[in-house]
């Protein structure tokens, strides 16, 4: 009916109760997130914690809350490059088995394709944690357990299905006339493949492998069970900081490290995230 | 011989296909079909490496499903799973019609309600730690406003069976992701059937019974398959958030692979496929029911 935005007062009460509601649900719980790790002494009942970490900053023998964060034996910052490094090798693997296994989904028929789309998709029906078990006896007798390699593959097992879902998804949405017409021109695979559908899926490629990346970054479960804590991640690195039931300024600060990525991929790429077609 | 060329170059066709879905298929049956086939042994008694081979002997499985602890722990994993499950959809049906009509700042909402979805559970384990804890921002509220004198005293939401921590953590997560799924449904649908209905007199009652939800049905369906298996088979959660023995089955089966005693791992293993089992059941029952109400709605 009508196209351009209109006011937020265009939905009704409730609904506008509810986004509210869920948006505050959603972001307020890092504002004491922050404030625990800026905070020194935080007692019970301070809205506000007593004494700061800036105030006792050039006290303390030892680093404190960001400092500790920031220093060396946090291992912060191997975390990071671990994660990172780790995201990126998960992507460019995952792209490269499913890209051309996306394409004959997407434009051929044949038996067995039913059961071949069920097969990609258990990963994701299958609990994580029999499939982490299972695997780390595997990679132990293989010697890949608390290996890079071994997580790289692990890491394979979640990002497959969503990978191959929105790949498909994009060469289903272009149809293969564009490449028909290279052909009859005279155009050779590998020119039809870089010159003609490269650029037309690209959009849907990035997508998906920003969407690999994130599900590689926030992997805890079988980076923890393959890594055997000998590779440590950010969720690791956090887990190992919060597993007692208690969190301190460094684990606070450690919260808000990992969350760093998810952020900047958030801001710099709504518009891929929201167009990817999650729902087949 | 123009019909052999043809046919030849079909063949060449077919087996390219092959060879580009072939990767694909190694890693998952290497993979996926290896750990479950290495699964299915162990639990059975197939641990050569560690000098065990019983196979094949239920013993696993019978010291497993006749202790009361191993149905007290299904019991919490499901619950956990449906509980968050159900909550989530709760939340994130509305939430995506609310979001699905463009209004000035619904595109800012929709990114700021994302954001669980681009960051580790054990984020939202943090944040459930500093809000909900006894010491957490709740509780000193609650002190601020001479509701309790003492953090014993404020109501315990971590650390029981209730999990309401853990049902929080996983609600927090999994309603960016229900909703996004929801979101693209309804995006693809477009708008021209809710105003069909609106123009032949239906209320809004009506319009989300008889349109909207049949509608989102495929998306409910897939979403909830997804978060289900993961609830029940998340493990960071109810060790950190939940009330301890009896664990959910993830943390149990981890408890038996880290026992010094080897010949535990088999018994871990026993949990961990009585795990997929019970996942695998759950999920043919609710392809079936789903099969049905499609049927009856004429569209399979």
């Amino acid at each position: 009916m009508i196209s351009s935005p209109r006011d937020i007062k265009s939905i009704s009460p409730w609904q506008r109760l509810l986004v509210l509601a869920m948006a505050t649900f959603t972001i307020a719980p890092f504002a004491p997130l922050i404030i625990q790790s800026l905070a020194f002494r935080w007692a019970w009942p301070n809205i506000l914690p007593t004494v700061w970490w800036h105030e006792q900053r050039e006290r303390s023998p030892f680093p404190l809350a960001w400092d500790y964060v920031f220093s060396p034996s946090s291992r912060v910052a191997e975390a990071t490059i671990n994660t990172l490094g780790i995201g990126i090798a998960v992507t460019l693997l995952c792209l490269l088995i499913c890209l051309p296994a996306a394409r004959v989904l997407a434009q051929r028929n044949f038996r067995g394709k039913n059961q071949l789309e069920f097969l990609i998709a258990l990963p994701l029906l299958i609990p994580e944690a029999a499939i982490g078990i299972a695997l780390l006896m595997i990679f132990i007798a293989l010697g890949l357990s608390g290996t890079y390699a071994g997580v790289i593959v692990v890491h394979l097992i979640p990002t497959i299905p969503y990978m191959v879902r929105m790949l498909t998804a994009v060469y289903q949405g272009h149809g293969t006339e564009a490449e028909d017409h290279a052909r009859v021109l005279g155009a050779n695979r590998r020119q039809i493949f870089f010159r003609v559908t490269l650029p037309m899926i690209l959009p849907g490629v990035i997508a998906g492998c920003l969407f690999t990346f994130l599900v590689s970054t926030n992997l805890f479960l079988l980076t923890f069970f393959i890594g055997q804590g000998q590779i440590i991640t950010l969720p690791t690195l956090l887990f190992a900081k919060i597993s007692g039931g208690a969190l301190d300024a460094t684990g606070a600060g450690i919260a808000l490290i990992a969350s760093v990525p998810g952020i900047i991929l958030l801001i710099f790429t709504d518009r891929f995230i929201r167009s990817y077609p999650l729902a087949e | 011989m123009k019909t052999n060329r043809t046919a030849s170059l079909a063949l060449m066709q077919n087996l390219r296909d092959v060879a580009e879905v072939m990767p694909l298929l190694v890693v998952l049956l290497g993979l996926f079909g290896g750990a479950v086939v290495l699964g299915i042994l162990q639990s059975f008694g197939y641990a050569p490496w560690f000098g065990i081979n019983e196979f094949p002997t239920t013993r696993y499985f019978e010291r497993l499903w006749f202790s009361s602890d191993f149905w007290a722990s299904l019991g919490l994993t499901l619950y956990y799973g449906f509980a968050a499950t159900l909550i989530g959809f709760v939340i994130s049906i509305p939430l995506s019609i609310a979001l699905s009509k463009k209004f000035r700042a619904s595109r800012t909402f929709a990114a700021l309600i994302r954001l669980p979805l681009m960051v580790p559970y054990t984020v939202g384990i943090a944040l459930a730690l500093v809000m909900l804890g006894n010491g957490g921002l709740l509780s000193r509220i609650s002190a601020g406003l001479g509701l309790i004198d003492d953090p014993a005293q404020f109501v315990q939401i971590l650390k029981t069976h209730w999990g309401c921590g853990i049902i929080a953590v996983y609600v927090w997560k999994q309603v960016p992701f229900m909703t996004l799924t929801l979101s693209a449904v309804l995006a693809r649908k477009g708008e021209d059937t809710v105003e069909a209905a609106m123009v032949l007199g239906a209320n809004s009652r009506q319009i989300f019974w008889r349109v909207t939800l049949p509608q989102i049905m495929p998306g409910i369906v897939s979403a909830s398959l997804i978060c289900f298996a993961f609830n029940i088979g998340a493990f960071e959660a109810p060790l950190i958030l939940g009330g301890g023995y009896p664990d959910t089955l993830p943390v149990l089966a981890w408890r038996y692979f880290q026992d010094a005693n080897y010949a535990f791992q088999l018994q871990g293993m026993a949990v961990v496929v009585s795990l997929a089992l019970v996942s695998g059941i759950f999920l043919a029952a609710y392809l079936l029911g789903y099969r049905r109400y499609e049927r009856a709605r004429g569209r399979v």
